[in-house]
């Protein structure tokens, strides 16, 4: 393991088949602000297979909904633009799309559903003409068939008596119950690709399962691929294929689950993995995210790395090296050509071994 | 099995950096002392308000021992400014001499007393918090107009409250009726007699009389300084009469709950409905309307909507613990609700009260302008109400003192709008 | 939901009663100008003034106890006998009756108008933040609310009557009229129309400012909000979310600065505007009774607004059950 063949590439196309459902390579999305711009997101690339779930995950603020709401540009723009990179979905760039072209792509081929289903349903509308308005936008439809495939999504995501809460109005569901005709409404036109940004985030725990089990199984019976967003390791463990892991706007390694689970590679990944409550260490990584406006040269993550190197302080983020397997990239010095992975896999260093008052000051002096 | 490590992110730290610098936490413990002895300020404070309030009884024990109709009128009235001889005035003991200022009357008193307020709860804290000043100031730059709006102001301020001190009120003289304004002309035969050059059948203006003079003769500009004085009364001393009430209201009501709160705010509930301008048209209909009585309806009639912000806001903070441990330390009503709750409301409130401003010198000047002013006094409604019977021949009189009157607001909601987003980051944004 | 509107009809007439009560208190407490007045001539005629004002108030019933004129005054208010108008030598009522036509003539015009553009350009303002058009249109509101209006009015009649001479500097109260009786022909001749014009733009300057302020300030609660974005991930194009998704929530809490803050701002600027334009509507006859110290007129006119408002804040408390489903006032 010690000596892999590796690429240093910034796109690195060849580890991407371009035949991939949706494929975003360097993208970059920033905010204008009265403070300078926020690069919210800054050079992420990964694909996503037909079927296939990929989860991106990351500490809060490091850029996962910014990035999965680039994908049909949904984000506030302006302040959001997108200065470089490119997204495309079925060999489609989004980056040129038309308004019009956009609209259809939205809810059509590609839905979201969002971290908090209190706010995500309009009020002053009841739940079915929210969903015949759904249905309606993409497909040639009478309203009485509008209806009834509304009575029909609500059954398959689990709704019962569907028929007679057509009526009902947001506040007088719960929580769970939102968040299923969140998901009623994102299916209501057969997507080839579900964004589920944080879907269980706000719920209870045992409502949050019934979610993921209801994800899993509208997914196997469709076919559909979804991009799960979630700081929640555990969930990763469940639903994805692979892992796309996010830090300060960068990906810092990307990978089938099995692998990051197995041999996690950047120093992050296998600090986050540290911090699962499993492993006894409860005070999560010390120090705090860089600034987004002005990120600090080198690797993004340095100011709270174990096994930073004057190096690491230098320069771009170190681009994606091969760990392993092509398919499995890490973006960090160490498995640089030549470099010894070694470092950082075989050590016993964890964030527990961090000094905490010399970690600190990266969080601390912003 | 969350992997979230710090929530606080950079802007999180800096918001709650900034948070910690309000108006509140830093100025009362040193106006008040309560905490740290007398300081100088508080003995200054203490020492000034002794001698206005004896000064106060001093000059209504004059009044009122003796001829009391009379003096009240004459204290409400304010005559000693406009040499104004009332009728019947019964000679006795009249109203106390003053050493340099002389006779006091109702509005003077109201002025000085915001006024000595203003410098001792606004301009000192200010000063002596610089911290805390500089954060705001570099908030309330941001706004551009709202800069231009604090120089305007001060500006109007500054010579309203100056020179009518050693100027003479406008004065009738009907010879000099009808003169346009320095850089305006008008028909030969508009004016008595012109004061300015005649050339081919038109009389210029003159700089004896810069903006010109009205069908009686009085100087505009004058009677515009003369305005703005009045207009910063009726602005100031209004406000903060609304203010007091308001305060002492909405925490009374929030302190003690209940049937007190219930009452009052049944009370409030009717007020507000309550088209406050012909309120204040039918009270000065029926009272009268000098400038004394205008201003206390004012302060007295407006309040409810500041009231129910005060009370909403400290209910929010009644429950909070700092209380509950002052209560069970045993403090007593009052302590509790000026220590704890009055600071935490104190910057909603000077938002809200900022913004009750232009409302009431536009609802003076339109008293004025309705003819249910003082006669006497030269404030912008009045001058723009002389001049409306004279639109085809003298455009001047009726448009120069709108022109003050129309930029004193703009300034006034301008300075409210950045006020709001300066010290309520929770409002700001958006409005 | 019907105990709530019963609850609230109930707390608009205990308004209403404590209004009038509060009036009634006011007229007892102060002197009585025209009986002054009678004192004044008796004591130039040589008569006794005691005398002549003893007559006065007998013939007024004002030595009656206080509860019976009080009782008296109530059931007079209430059965709309709102006492005679010596200066127009007619019942209050038939003052008022016909002065308010010419009030409405262009009052309600102008509150539609404006409602109108104020929130279309509110909404605009709201979807597009922070861009130059919003920055205009904010700015020109300030200007609006802050403007005098009957000094605006007065400009624009400068303006446009003295200098350009467009407009008469009076205004002709028959042509609205047909041989002395209101006629929609006439009301809508060009005649009419373009001396109603300047008055109607003044009042909307504060209007169509205020308005558009609050659905600024409402439709960027929204604007912001998660389903908007919801919306927008479902396809639903930007005009449709504005119309559908923005302006239907926010139109509730608009409704209430509709019949609360804007009748109150029209009341008030059409009040002025009138004396400025001699429009003899309301504001016109109110300033009339001022000016001849007719008090029984006086009241009469502040009354018509103020019981306006009474009924506009039941009306927007009643249209907020109605509108906004997530209130639900316990049918019990
Ligand atoms: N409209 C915006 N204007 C300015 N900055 C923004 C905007 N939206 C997001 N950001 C910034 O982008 C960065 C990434 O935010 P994002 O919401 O994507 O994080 P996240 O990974 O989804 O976090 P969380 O787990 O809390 O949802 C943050 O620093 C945030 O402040
Ligand atoms: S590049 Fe350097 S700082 Fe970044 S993760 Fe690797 S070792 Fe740590
Ligand atoms: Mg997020």
């Amino acid at each position: 393991m010690s000596k892999q063949p590796s690429q240093t590439i910034g796109t690195d196309e060849s580890t991407r088949s371009s035949n991939s459902l949706l494929s975003v390579s360097d993208l970059c999305t920033y905010f204008q602000t009265d403070e300078g711009v926020v690069k919210a997101v800054d050079g992420v690339s990964f694909d996503v297979q037909s079927g296939e779930t990929v989860a991106i995950v990351g500490e809060s603020g490091s850029g996962k909904t910014v990035t999965s709401e680039s994908i049909t540009r949904l984000f506030k723009s302006p302040p959001g633009f997108i200065p470089e990179g490119s997204i495309e979905f079925d060999g489609e760039e989004v980056n040129d799309m038309t308004v019009e072209e956009l609209r259809t792509l939205r809810g059509g081929r590609v839905s979201h559903i969002f971290q908090n289903p209190q706010g995500a349903l309009n009020p002053v509308y009841t739940i079915g003409w929210q969903l015949r308005e759904a249905i309606e936008l993409h497909q040639e439809v009478t309203k009485k068939e509008a209806n009834e495939k509304a009575i029909e999504l609500l059954t398959q995501v689990g709704i019962p008596e569907a028929s007679a809460r057509l009526g009902d109005y947001p506040h007088q569901l719960s929580g769970g119950m939102k968040q299923r005709v969140m998901i009623a409404i994102a299916l209501a036109c057969e997507p080839d690709l579900l964004i589920a940004d944080e879907p269980t985030t706000a719920l209870d725990v045992t409502i949050q399962a019934q979610i993921l089990k209801l994800l899993k199984s509208l997914q196997e019976e469709r076919d559909m691929a979804i991009l799960f967003i979630t700081h929640d390791l555990g969930v990763v463990a469940e639903v994805a294929d692979r892992v796309v892991v996010m830090y300060a706007g960068k990906v810092m390694e990307r990978g089938p689950v099995m692998e990051i689970f197995e041999t996690p590679s950047h120093p992050y990944t296998r600090a986050l993995l540290e911090c699962l409550p499993s492993k006894g260490n409860l005070g999560g990584i010390p120090g705090s995210l860089p600034s987004p406006i002005d990120p600090p040269d080198g690797c993004r993550f340095a100011s709270r790395c174990v096994f930073a190197q004057d190096e690491c302080l230098e320069g771009p983020q170190p681009p994606a090296y091969e760990a392993g397997t092509a398919d499995h990239v890490v973006s960090c010095i160490h498995y640089e050509p030549g470099g010894n992975p070694d470092i950082v896999l075989k050590s016993d260093a964890t964030v527990s071994a961090l000094d905490v008052d010399q970690m600190g000051v990266g969080g601390e002096n912003r | 099995m969350s992997v979230d490590t710090d929530p606080t992110t950079q802007s999180a730290n800096v918001r709650k950096d900034a948070d910690s610098v309000t108006f509140e936490d830093v100025n009362w413990d040193e106006i008040d002392g309560t905490a740290r002895g007398f300081t100088r300020t508080r003995i200054a404070w203490y020492a000034i308000m002794g001698t206005y309030l004896l000064a106060l009884l001093n000059d209504l024990f004059n009044r009122f021992a003796e001829g009391a109709y009379q003096r009240t009128v004459a204290f409400i009235t304010d005559t000693s400014r406009y040499q104004v001889e009332t009728p019947g005035f019964i000679p006795g003991a009249g109203p106390a001499e003053y050493p340099l200022v002389g006779e006091i009357g109702g509005v003077t008193w109201l002025w000085s007393l915001t006024l000595l307020v203003g410098v001792f709860y606004v301009a000192i804290p200010l000063y002596q918090n610089q911290r805390m000043t500089a954060y705001y100031w570099r908030e309330f730059k941001k706004n551009k107009a709202a800069v231009i709006s604090l120089i305007y102001l001060a500006i109007i301020f500054a010579i309203g409250l100056t020179v009518p001190r050693f100027m003479d009120p406008p004065e009738v003289e009907p010879v000099l009726a009808y003169q346009p304004p320095v850089w305006g002309s008008v028909r030969e035969t508009v004016p008595i007699q012109c004061v300015g050059p005649v050339s081919g059948g038109e009389c210029h203006g003159s700089w004896a009389h810069p903006f010109g003079t009205t069908h009686q003769g009085k100087d505009i500009l004058i009677s515009i300084v003369y305005g703005m004085e009045i207009s910063m009364q009726v602005g100031l001393i209004g406000m903060f009469l609304t203010i007091l009430i308001a305060t002492t209201v909405g925490l009374t009501a929030a302190y003690f709950g209940g049937y007190v709160d219930e009452i009052l705010f049944r009370y409030v509930d009717i007020q507000i409905t309550f088209p406050t301008f012909f309120l204040y048209l039918l009270v000065v209909y029926l009272v009268g309307g000098s400038l004394f009585v205008m201003i206390i309806i004012f302060g007295v009639l407006g309040w409810g909507g500041i009231a129910r912000i005060v009370r909403s806001e400290a209910l929010q903070r009644r429950e909070e613990e700092y209380i509950m441990a002052a209560k069970n330390a045993g403090a007593g009503g009052l302590w509790t609700m000026r220590r704890h709750l009055l600071p935490n409301v104190s910057n909603s409130v000077i938002t809200a009260a900022t913004l009750v401003i232009p409302g009431l010198i536009l609802a003076e000047a339109a008293l004025a302008f309705l003819g249910l002013g003082d006669p006497r006094l030269p404030s912008w409604g009045e001058t723009i109400a002389d001049g409306r019977s004279d639109l085809d021949r003298a455009w001047w009189i009726s448009t120069i003192p709108g022109v003050f009157l129309f930029m004193t607001i703009l300034a006034f909601n301008f300075l409210g709008d950045a006020l709001r987003d300066a010290l309520d980051p929770r409002q700001g944004g958006g409005e | 939901m019907k105990w709530y509107i019963f609850k609230r009809l109930l707390w608009a007439g205990v308004a209403t009663m404590v209004v009038l009560t509060i009036t009634f208190v006011l007229m007892y407490l102060t002197p009585d100008t025209r009986i002054m007045e009678l004192e004044f001539q008796a004591a130039q005629s040589g008569t006794d003034p005691e005398q002549a004002r003893q007559a006065a108030e007998t013939a007024r019933g004002m030595d009656q106890a206080f509860h019976i004129q009080y009782i008296d005054f109530m059931q007079n208010m209430l059965s709309f006998n709102w006492g005679w108008s010596d200066s127009r030598s007619e019942p209050v009522i038939d003052a008022l009756a016909s002065a308010i036509p010419y009030s409405m003539m262009y009052g309600v015009p102008a509150v539609i108008i404006s409602t109108i553009i104020g929130i279309v350009i509110g909404l605009y303002s709201a979807v597009n933040q922070y861009t130059r058009g919003d920055y205009v249109a904010t700015f020109v509101a300030f200007f609006g609310i802050s403007i005098p209006n009957f000094w605006f009015a007065i400009i624009l009649l400068v303006i446009f009557g003295t200098w350009l001479g467009w407009v008469d500097l009076l205004f002709d109260t028959q042509a609205s009229k047909i041989d002395g009786e209101w006629a929609l022909r006439a009301i809508v001749s060009w005649e009419n129309v373009k001396q109603l014009i300047l008055p109607m733009f003044v009042l909307m300057t504060a209007s169509v400012a205020s308005m558009m302020r609050y659905t600024r300030a409402e439709a960027l609660e929204y604007v912001e909000s998660d389903f908007i974005k919801t919306a927008k991930a479902k396809g639903v194009s930007e005009r449709t979310i504005v119309a559908k998704h923005i302006f239907r929530p926010a139109s509730i809490p608009i409704a209430t600065i509709l019949v609360g803050d804007i009748l109150g701002i029209v009341f008030v600027g059409s009040y002025l505007i009138e004396v400025v334009f001699g429009i003899p509507g309301l504001g016109y006859l109110s300033f009339d009774a001022i000016m001849s110290q007719d008090t029984a007129l006086v009241f009469g006119t502040v009354f018509v607004p103020v019981f306006v408002a009474i009924i506009g804040n039941l009306a927007q408390d009643i249209a907020y059950v109605i509108l906004d489903p997530r209130i639900k006032y316990g049918d019990r």
